[in-house]
C-alpha cells in the first residue's frame, strides 16, 4: 500500500473516525467539490490531499480586515477626541 | 475553518457619542467609509472605497442591518466581490457598546466568513456533517504536517 507522507487514504480516514466508508467518500466529494482537496488515484487506494487554496484566500481576506479595523478604530478615536488636524 | 476578527477600543466618551458614529451616514464616512447606511433593520446600504483588484475587490462593501439594539448593539452583514453582482466573502460585523469608567468599551467582531464558492455546499448540510467534514480537514491538515504515523 503506497502512502505518500502527506495525504491519507479513504480507509484510513474511515479508520480513524467512527464513520462507514460511503461516509466519509460521501464528506470526502463535498469537499472536493468546494475545492478544499485535492484526490489522487494511487494504485487501488484514493489519496486526499488538503489543497492550501481555499483557506489562503479567506486568510489573506481575514488579515486585510485585521489591519483594517485596527487603523479605522485610530480614525475613531482620533475624531471623538480632536486629535485629528482636519 | 470560522475564523474571527475580534477588536476592544475604548473611548473616554459615553456610548451615546459612540453610537453617533457608527450610526449617522455623514459622521461614519469621517473615519470608516462613505456609505448610506440607516439605522433599521433590514435595511440594505453600501460602503464604498478604493478597488483593490489584487484582492479581487471593486471597492464596494454590501451590507444588510441585521440587528440594533440602541446605544449598545449594531451588527450588519458585510459581503464584497469583484464586481457585476459577483460576491466572493460573505461576513458579519458586530459592534456592542459598553458603558466603563464614564467612557464606552467599543467590542468589534468581524466574522462568518465564507467564502462563496463554498458557501452554497456548506449551508446544504446540517451541523453534523459539518462536524463531520471539520474532523476530517482537521486529520488531513495534521496528516500534511506530518504528525500522523500511518
Amino acid at each position: 500500500m503506497l502512502l505518500s507522507k502527506d495525504s491519507l487514504t479513504i480507509n484510513n480516514l474511515a479508520e480513524n473516525f467512527d464513520m462507514s466508508r460511503p461516509a466519509v467518500s460521501k464528506h470526502i466529494k463535498i469537499l472536493y467539490t468546494a475545492g478544499f482537496i485535492a484526490i489522487e488515484d494511487i494504485g487501488r487506494e484514493r489519496h486526499c490531499t488538503l489543497k492550501q487554496d481555499g483557506f489562503n484566500e479567506l486568510q489573506k481576506w481575514i488579515s486585510y480586515f485585521d489591519e483594517f479595523w485596527t487603523s479605522k478604530l485610530k480614525r475613531l478615536d482620533a475624531l471623538l477626541n480632536n486629535k485629528l488636524v482636519n | 475553518m470560522n475564523k474571527s476578527i475580534n477588536h476592544q477600543f475604548f473611548f473616554p466618551n459615553p456610548p451615546k457619542a459612540v453610537w453617533e458614529y457608527l450610526t449617522n451616514s455623514e459622521l461614519m464616512d469621517l473615519w470608516l467609509m462613505k456609505n448610506d447606511f440607516q439605522p433599521i433593520v433590514g435595511h440594505e446600504f453600501q460602503f464604498r472605497t478604493g478597488p483593490k483588484p489584487d484582492y479581487n475587490f471593486d471597492g464596494i462593501v454590501y451590507c444588510k442591518v441585521l440587528e440594533i439594539v440602541p446605544f449598545e448593539k449594531l451588527s450588519y452583514s458585510w459581503k464584497l466581490g469583484p464586481g457585476d453582482g459577483i460576491i466572493n466573502i460573505d461576513s458579519v460585523v458586530k459592534w456592542e457598546l459598553k458603558s466603563k469608567n464614564e467612557g464606552t468599551e467599543l467590542v468589534l467582531e468581524h466574522s462568518d466568513f465564507a467564502i462563496m464558492e463554498n458557501l452554497l455546499i456548506f449551508n446544504s448540510m446540517n451541523e453534523g456533517w459539518v462536524k463531520n467534514v471539520h474532523k476530517i480537514i482537521d486529520r488531513l491538515n495534521a496528516a500534511s504536517h506530518g504528525t500522523i504515523n500511518t
